[in-house]
């Protein structure tokens, strides 16, 4: 027994660079299982590991083991998602995210969950569903699914306004390979605006007309962790090797990489190597690439080499056009003046509209009552009061600033420098760029046109005077409350 | 609507009703009780669409109707009160006079028209059960009870009349508590259903130790009538794992330990076990069973306790809140601990038909 794992894992050693390739799923199965089996009891091995099956690794990916039933799924989950990973870096030298699926239910009812304690919406939402699925999509969706790609995302189903229709277009000429010279790909925008639906309708476009593309699809995040388990466990080697075979690579988030140095190395090399060899790269982010504050030159002249678009929050038009294409896929009715109203209120974020959505559509099927502007105002409270407190305008910065100290506005703008009228400037230019997404340079120019240095500066100068004046440190925090209400 | 009733009864036939209220509803009358005022006194109902739960209390009605009221505003005035006596009429726009003693409050109320009725349980299939077997197998069981929502089938009570058996089962994946008891039932009534933890809440608070209980069965909700008392749930919808996967079917060695001792001692040395190192760990010796626990960075305690054991030498971890959770519950002066080794589940048994199976901790040593 002990020789034999020996054996298998200088055996190992050697395949293990060509396992991407030419390891099918049934040896590295079965390598993995003599790890289990070395890891755990005689009894739970059998009980749980014995009958398990791994369901196609032939791609980069996660890795999904099947089991017969729930009990083996959720216990596996819940007490051997440790063992499992370690048995498959040591066993076969792939470092993945293990996935337990129960075999025979190959979609999970994910649909199902979004209107639950409401049967009628789930009953119809499903006879949608069924109507869709073709034995050929339920393959694609289970791939998806394998990448951690919702395949609901797709370029269908994203509403195109003004503020996408950009980043729409270029993302669909990436995924139809006519973007070529778009590389690499560079969408930002605020949370909640459709960087990642773009992003997986590429790759879900890309697999579709070719299925054995090699995407890889990930967030810096996970970049981030494998690199670390490699680095960890010392195999860089095959963690490089499968990234830098990708045909295209996509990046969710990747102002992530901030301040993570050895990462951000890694990670420009990989980079540089996949654009040295034409390889479509496509990234995400919150902010434009030069305002990811820790973030090597290097990288964000790379990654501004190729094409920035811009997500920005949908219009008004927009907003109410994607409540009407939520409302028929969930089979729900509401009046026009409900859904403006809906439109009118949630203005920031899309993910958000479509929350404040499913809750009206939802209390609607619960009670038979009449759905009223009063009744909406009612049921979305919180989001509400959420969406007023996230509009501060630098315009109600100055002001603060200025009943605080006893300036007049105009000395914001102002080119007088005396230090009582400097430094509360520095607090508000510290403050507009907390708790605003103007941009630096945006900033800077509500300022009495300044450059956007200046800003940094103060920004940094405030936090300094944070670090080591009590005093200033409460004002601006009495101030951030102030202003949030 | 008019009625006079004595102060303490209205008080506990609303604590009774008022817990299924949750505080932040989007709907108003959900936050308010019904009264339904009859020759035969109150009922107090209440629902959060979930679960709902009625009661009585007696009182002298001189008018009757019904309306509904805010039940935790009422609750607080109602114990505030100064007198014994209470005496309260409502008008038609449902403002609700309360009167005792020297004070006077005047609430709003809503339309009992408004309040959504309880499910209907005509044709749904019936069972009788002693109470106190329900009360107990349910703190048996109950605390395992899975609190992840993206699990919600294990966020509820499997219960199941099969083979003229009652078992409720819960897990949460690390451990799982079951209770078996023999049960009259017509054969035809075979089922299984998920209780979810609001009404198994509900039930236990409503429990008593004598007398049986009426559980009836429709769909997709059951109702249990406890005296006078009704709760009615919706069901967990979805299949229950195959818990008895989870069972070991051998063991190796077994150990009989006293449940006060166990429980007291294993308290005791948990009071050094912390967030990092949550374990206790536990080292079986001739007659010996010592537990210890270890924290590095703020100090260790280790006590022993006398135990029937011959078998081999070794030890094994658990969590100990985990361990202390069916203790507490239990009352049988002995419980069996079988063991196969220290990386498989343990499972804890009493000598009726108890069983709790705990997943133990990795230790690293």
């Amino acid at each position: 027994m002990k020789n034999e794992q020996d054996g298998g894992r200088t055996k190992e050693k050697e395949t293990s660079a060509a396992v991407d390739s030419a390891g099918t799923s049934v040896e590295v199965w079965e390598k993995v299982k003599i790890k289990l089996n070395e890891y755990l009891s005689a009894d739970a091995f059998s009980r749980w590991f014995k009958s398990a099956e791994l369901i196609e690794d032939d791609e980069r990916g996660p890795a999904v083991i099947g089991v017969n039933s729930d009990m083996q799924q959720i216990w596996i989950e819940t007490n051997y998602m440790d063992e499992v990973r370690a048995a498959f870096a040591e066993g076969a030298g792939i470092h993945t995210q293990a996935f337990i699926r129960v075999l025979g239910e190959e979609v999970a009812p994910s649909v199902k969950k979004v209107a639950r304690g409401s049967a009628s919406v789930s009953e119809q939402v499903k006879v949608v569903k069924q109507d869709e699925e073709s034995p050929k999509t339920v393959a694609l969706e289970r791939k998806l699914k394998k990448m951690g790609i919702n395949p609901e995302f797709n370029f269908e189903s994203f509403v195109v306004g003004d503020n996408s229709q950009f980043a729409h277009a270029a993302c669909s000429a990436v995924a139809s390979g006519e973007g070529r010279s778009f590389n690499p790909l560079f969408i930002h925008g605020r949370a909640g605006l459709g960087k990642t639906h773009l992003m997986s309708s590429i790759a879900q476009q890309l697999l579709i007309s070719e299925p054995k593309a090699k995407v890889v699809f990930l967030t810096a995040e996970q970049f981030a962790n494998e690199f670390i388990d490699a680095v960890r466990k010392g195999n860089l080697d095959s963690f490089r090797k499968s990234y830098r075979t990708a045909d295209i690579m996509l990046i969710d988030d990747i102002q992530f990489l901030a301040g993570k140095e050895r990462t951000q190395d890694e990670f420009f090399h990989t980079f540089s190597g996949l654009l040295n060899t034409r390889t479509q790269l496509v990234l995400t982010c919150d902010r434009p690439a030069h305002e990811i504050q820790q973030l090597e030159p290097r990288l964000v002249s790379r990654f501004e080499s190729g094409l920035t678009v811009e997500l920005q929050t949908p219009g008004f038009e927009t907003r109410v056009a994607i409540l009407q294409r939520k409302m028929e896929q969930w089979n729900v009715v509401l009046e026009d003046e409900v859904i403006f109203h809906i439109a009118n209120l949630i203005q920031s974020n899309v993910r958000r509209l479509e929350g404040a959505l499913t809750r009206v559509a939802s209390f609607s099927f619960l009670s038979s009552e009449e759905m009223t502007i009063a009744k909406v105002d009612d049921l979305l409270r919180d989001l509400i009061r959420d969406e007023n407190s996230r509009q501060i305008t630098i315009d109600a910065i100055q002001k603060a600033i200025c009943e605080q100290y006893d300036l007049s506005l105009a000395d914001m703008s102002s080119r007088r420098r005396p230090s009582s009228i400097a430094f509360p400037r520095q607090i508000a230019m510290a403050l507009s760029r907390q708790l605003t997404n103007h941009s630096l340079v945006e900033i800077g120019e509500a300022f009495g046109r300044r450059d956007h240095g200046t800003v940094i500066h103060a920004c940094k100068r405030v936090e300094q005077e944070i670090e080591v004046n009590t005093e200033v440190k409460a004002v601006v925090e009495k101030l951030i409350a102030v202003l949030q209400r | 609507m008019k009625f006079q009733i004595a102060k303490e009864a209205f008080l506990d036939g609303l604590q009774q009703v008022q817990h299924v209220v949750s505080s932040r509803t989007t709907l108003p009358i959900l936050s308010n009780v019904l009264i339904e005022a009859s020759d035969s006194g109150l009922r107090l109902t209440t629902t959060d669409l979930d679960v709902g739960v009625s009661g009585t209390a007696e009182a002298e009605v001189s008018k009757t109707g019904s309306t509904t009221l805010p039940v935790k505003r009422l609750v607080n005035i109602i114990r505030e009160l100064p007198s014994a006596e209470v005496e309260v009429s409502v008008d038609s726009k449902n403002i609700a006079s309360i009167k005792s003693g020297p004070s006077f409050f005047k609430i709003i109320g809503l339309p009992d028209t408004e309040f959504p009725p309880l499910a209907d349980f005509q044709d749904a299939k019936e069972y009788q059960i002693p109470q106190n077997l329900l009360r107990d197998g349910l703190k048996k069981t109950s605390y395992a009870i899975s609190t992840d929502e993206t699990r919600y089938v294990l966020n509820g009570i499997f219960t199941s009349f099969k083979e003229g058996k009652l078992t409720l089962v819960a897990t949460d994946g690390r451990r799982l508590a079951m209770v078996d008891n023999d049960l009259e039932f017509p054969a035809s009534h075979e089922t299984d259903f998920i209780i979810p933890t609001k009404a198994v809440q509900e039930l236990q608070r409503l429990l008593n130790s004598e007398g049986d209980l009426t559980l009836r069965l429709s769909d997709n909700q059951v109702c249990f009538e406890i005296g006078s008392s009704i709760i009615v749930s919706k069901l967990i919808e979805g299949n229950y794992p195959n818990y008895r996967q989870v069972i070991p079917a051998e063991t190796k060695e077994r150990l009989t330990v006293g449940r006060e001792a166990l429980l007291e001692t294993v308290r005791r040395v948990s009071l050094l076990s912390s967030e990092k190192s949550n374990s206790v760990k536990l080292s079986f010796g001739a007659n010996e069973l010592g537990v210890a626990a270890n924290s590095p960075d703020i100090g260790e305690a280790n006590e022993s306790v006398e135990v029937k054991y011959d078998g081999k030498e070794f030890a094994i971890a658990f969590n100990p809140d985990f361990l202390q959770a069916p203790l507490r519950a239990l009352d049988d002066e002995n419980v069996h601990l079988d063991l196969i080794d220290e990386m498989s589940p343990g499972v804890l048994r009493t000598e009726d038909a108890f069983l709790y199976v705990l997943m133990p901790m990795r230790v690293t040593s």
